[in-house]
């Protein structure tokens, strides 16, 4: 069993060594006689490669190369048009975001009807005149100079919702508030109550010359609008 | 040219921080910039035909207040 192995082995490498280069030469030979021409002079198909002698061809990049010599100048113009684009988008997407915005907030028509002007000349000394503004009612009260000083006397800090009479008014003769009882929103009575102001007929409460409440179950004073005086003789509030 | 180029690089993008500043005061300035000029075009093409063109015809002089 051995011996007839190792003489297959032996007749098998014989048969390599001696057949395998006569094949090799045989192929050699029909690759050699099939050229490039040859496949094209006899076939139909048109090799683009025909008539080149070699195929590879570098192409010159030479007129994209930086000429200036440092790398600064190509980068400064790189990280310039990445600042650009960043800045574009910076601006669309801040031009986005107050489209949105804007669109939530009050229109013109609505901003229009949202302050009122009054004209104060018209309101004598120790009167109150009641406006109507965004729905609801405003109080003017024109003080006298016995109710300043009964509003700027008063012991404020005690109060329940202390607030002293300077935060309260802009101009001392001219008190505007808003008139909704802060208790319920019932719309209190003017120059009534235990305390010369305003009187809520609701539940009782009582607020004084400054709109300040002093006595029922109302939490806090008589909240004051957003006013301006533009000129003498005039507010616009809102 | 190289002493301009390499000055703009490490005044404004050699650091990350400064150039997103930069950045953001570049888009600041271009919105006032295209507000400004779009309006400009606007009220060239719309020239006599707006509120503020013609409104010297209808109110005579300024209200008095």
């Amino acid at each position: 069993m051995p011996a007839l192995t190792t003489t297959t082995r032996a007749l098998a490498r014989t048969w390599t060594a001696h057949q395998l280069p006569a094949a090799r030469a045989c192929t050699a030979a029909v690759q050699q006689t099939r050229s490039v021409s040859e496949v094209s002079s006899t076939s139909s198909f048109d090799s683009p490669f025909k008539g080149s002698g070699s195929s590879t061809k570098i192409p010159s990049f030479a007129a994209y190369r930086n000429k200036s010599g440092g790398e600064t100048g190509p980068k400064v113009f790189s990280y310039f048009m990445v600042g650009t684009m960043g800045a574009l988008s910076a601006l669309g997407a801040k031009a986005t975001v107050q489209d949105f915005l804007v669109n939530m907030s009050a229109s013109a028509d609505v901003l229009a009807q949202a302050k009122v002007e009054i004209d104060l000349a018209a309101i004598p000394e120790g009167k109150n005149v009641i406006i109507k503004w965004r729905g609801k009612p405003v109080f003017i009260r024109h003080r006298t100079e016995d109710e300043i000083k009964e509003a700027e006397d008063t012991k404020w800090e005690s109060l329940r919702d202390p607030e002293p009479d300077s935060e309260r008014v802009k101009k001392p003769e001219w008190l505007i508030m808003l008139g909704v009882c802060t208790h319920l929103g019932c719309v209190p009575i003017g120059e009534a109550g235990d305390f010369g102001g305003w009187f809520c007929p609701c539940h009782g409460s009582h607020y004084d010359i400054s709109g300040r409440i002093r006595k029922g179950p109302a939490p806090l004073n008589l909240e004051v609008p957003a006013y301006e005086f533009p000129e003498d003789g005039k507010v616009i509030i809102g | 040219m190289p002493g301009i180029s390499s000055s703009l690089y490490n005044i404004f993008l050699r650091r990350n921080t400064v150039m997103l500043g930069t950045v953001f005061a570049a888009a600041f300035g271009l919105q006032l910039a295209f507000d400004a000029g779009s309006d400009r075009i606007w009220d060239a093409i719309n020239k006599g035909r707006q509120w503020k063109d013609i409104k010297h015809r209808y109110v005579e002089a300024p209200e008095e207040e």
